[in-house]
């Protein structure tokens, strides 16, 4: 972590602390997992009063609740909607009991305080009243004056349909307020159609706050609480800290962090679901080693910047020497298939558009000039084997001296330019190298039928080196946006030496792989690998360790 | 589910018609309303008869029913298709509301419109910096439009 990141996380933890409840919506739960911490290890005590001590000592909040619980693991786990909901249920059952008050009121109130036991309880008992009535449980908590309604004799006209019940027909809320069955079940059912917010969602008469809880949800329409509950189990985990969705498309599983247990910066996980891998703090890819913060900054101006950055992107570059338009081939064979079908013989061929893979060594189908895709340069300046340099991946100002307004501008655009069409083109490259997992497997295949000795564990290299391509690019995908928000000069042109070593390691190993099967080698792209693997580690390391030492 | 409970409403409002408001299905469509609101007396609107369109959506009164001026009128929360900016028809909507209660509301709109949340920026500054002036517009508007 760099000294500025430092200073921006202790600044915001200081900041939510002194607000009551925080609507520090930031999505980063850092303050809220040591305020968790704390409460775990039963410090919340000092804050409260002497009458809820004893309450507290009476159910004892160290010893943890049954079940599965944060404490008893020290690792990230990923569990089933299922399990996480006895921790929510024991949280709510134990601050209903410290409260006093109902369960479903206790729901509530937790949720309003971003589930942090320790700031309800502090705020709870500095003004009950006010809080419950902020959080629109007043009435619930039998403390308003709902409850006293006067029962009237003869019909009652329900304010919604208009239409005259029996007294018994009406369902009231805690408020007091009565509607008639069917009323209340198209209330609900239209508030559960609103999705996830629904839990917001208050008594049917005009400005009475208090809020709908599972309660009411159970008198007038039981078939719904299913749904009900399960979007309050969603809105425990969007707003409790230690936990997060896995962002693996139609997997419900989640990932629960251990309280008490200082967090990587970037802990990562792997859903044992469904395979995806993310950051826990929020819920991105794994993105070392930019940080979560600087990253949703990056992605924030790439939105931003995406229109130019796309125009200047175009997805065709010409052949610097004979100005052939040349399309980089992220596609699959089918489609170039079908471009070839479509405009073959205009711009394309076949193997012009196959030659083209993953790999940034271009050759021209033309004239035969190979350069580097992201450079344009001449590739022979590329290679190791030259002992040349890979320039494409320094940005190099204009000292021009020319300060007015529009120059700077301009640089700062060219500046950010320079590092999102390295992102991008890694982006691009990763995806192609993630999808081409399939093809890689065939070719697997085919590796082992050439030679008849060979097993399915001696080819299987080839998938290892696809891995360690995807996630290498991956890593340099993200240390363009890191370099881009690296201020320190020194820093950042000792990192981007280490970073070009790793594209040039990368770049090695995704020429070495894609060969033709009967000049590949095996023991080359092992060995690539493995220094590949090693050197990416080391980089990481390296920017862990606050990039001070030289390794 | 649809419950549409207009009927009801109907009588509700033959039994106890708000001041200055009236308001019906037009033709055979329960779901298409159309009301009438006479300018408030103490208002700049005084005199003046504004026509309104209703639409029920088909989960009334669990959603807020659509409501716009079809009379064109001079007020800092109308804009010029009509539209009102009124809490009560988006967010605080609330299933007890009935058409007449909405219709209240407007008529209390117009004899205090509201410059701090406005829909039309330009009418909202006239009406604070100079509200004589703002008022002989709205006359104008009214006696142009709805008389």
């Amino acid at each position: 972590m760099s000294e500025s990141e430092e200073e921006e996380y202790s600044y915001e933890y200081d900041d939510s602390d002194a607000e009551e409840y925080g609507d520090d919506d930031d999505g980063g739960g850092a303050e809220d997992m040591s305020l968790d911490a704390a409460s775990q290890d039963g410090t919340s005590d000092d804050d409260a009063m002497d009458q809820q001590d004893q309450k507290m000592s009476s159910i004892n909040p160290n010893e943890p609740p049954s079940g599965f619980t944060f404490e008893a693991s020290d690792k990230i786990r990923t569990m089933q909607s299922s399990q996480l909901r006895p921790i929510m249920d024991d949280l709510i059952r134990e601050v209903a009991d410290v409260l006093g008050v109902p369960e479903p009121a206790a729901t509530v109130l937790m949720r309003e305080h971003k589930w942090s036991k320790e700031r309800l309880i502090g705020s709870f008992f500095e003004d009950s009243e006010r809080v419950q009535k902020k959080c629109g449980v007043l009435a619930l908590c039998g403390c308003g004056t709902g409850n006293a309604a006067a029962r009237k004799k003869g019909k009652i006209t329900c304010k919604i349909c208009l239409d005259d019940y029996d007294p018994d027909e009406m369902i009231a809320g805690p408020c007091g307020h009565e509607f008639c069955e069917t009323c209340w079940y198209g209330f609900l059912y239209n508030s559960l159609e609103k999705g996830p917010a629904c839990v917001l969602e208050t008594c049917p008469e005009q400005g009475c706050n208090e809020v709908i809880t599972e309660e009411i949800v159970q008198r007038a329409a039981p078939d719904l609480l299913p749904k009900f509950k399960e979007y309050q189990l969603r809105s425990f985990v969007d707003t409790y800290g230690l936990t997060r969705w896995c962002p693996g498309a139609g997997c419900d599983a989640i990932a629960v962090a251990p309280a008490g247990k200082e967090l990587d910066d970037i802990p990562v996980t792997k859903c044992e679901t469904c395979h995806t891998e993310f950051c826990v703090k929020c819920g991105e890819e794994p993105h070392a080693p930019i940080q979560c913060k600087s990253l949703g900054l990056w992605q924030e101006k790439c939105r931003n910047e995406s229109e130019t950055a796309n125009w200047i992107l175009a997805n065709t570059k010409s052949c610097p020497k004979c100005n052939t338009r040349i399309e980089k081939n992220q596609v699959g064979f089918e489609l170039c298939l079908l471009i070839l079908q479509l405009f073959g013989g205009v711009r394309f061929t076949l193997r012009s558009l196959l030659l083209t893979q993953g790999c940034n060594h271009m050759t021209c189908s033309k004239c035969r000039y190979e350069f580097c895709w992201i450079c344009m340069g001449d590739w022979a300046a590329h290679g190791a084997n030259t002992g040349g340099y890979y320039k494409c991946n320094k940005f190099n100002p204009n000292d021009d001296g020319n300060q007015s307004d529009a120059a700077k501008a301009k640089r700062e655009l060219d500046r950010y330019l320079h590092y999102y069409k390295r992102y991008h083109a890694h982006s691009e490259a990763a995806d192609f190298a993630s999808k081409s997992v399939k093809e890689t497997e065939a070719r697997m295949v085919l590796l082992q039928e050439q030679n008849n000795d060979t097993t399915w564990t001696d080819v299987e290299f080839l998938k290892t080196a696809n891995e360690q391509l995807v996630e290498c690019r991956r890593v340099l995908k993200y240390t363009y946006a890191f370099a881009f928000y690296l201020t320190d000069e020194q820093k950042r042109s000792r990192f981007e030496y280490h970073q070009e070593m790793l594209e040039r390691f990368t770049e090695n190993l995704s020429e070495l792989s894609e060969k033709p099967l009967e000049q590949m080698c095996r023991t080359e792209v092992v060995n690539q690998t493995r220094v590949v693997d090693k050197f990416m580690k080391a980089i990481l390391k390296y920017v862990d360790d606050g990039m001070e030492d030289v390794y | 589910m649809s419950h549409l409970c207009s009927p009801e409403e109907l009588v509700d409002l033959g039994k106890d018609p708000p001041a200055n408001c009236s308001a019906g299905p037009v033709g055979d469509d329960m779901f298409h309303w159309q009301a009438t609101i006479m300018g408030p007396d103490e208002s700049p609107y005084a005199g003046g008869v504004f026509f309104l369109d209703i639409h029920f959506p088909a989960d009334y009164p669990f959603k807020p029913p659509k409501v716009h001026f079809t009379t064109r009128i001079y007020h800092c929360n109308i804009n010029s298709n009509g539209g009102i900016c009124l809490d009560i028809l988006k967010d605080q909507w609330s299933p007890a509301l009935t058409i007449s209660k909405v219709l209240l509301s407007i008529c209390s709109l117009l004899t205090d419109p509201n410059p701090d949340d406005p829909l039309v920026p330009d009418i909202a500054q006239l009406l604070k910096s100079d509200r004589a002036r703002h008022d002989s517009t709205a006359r104008e508007w009214t006696s142009k439009y709805a008389m």
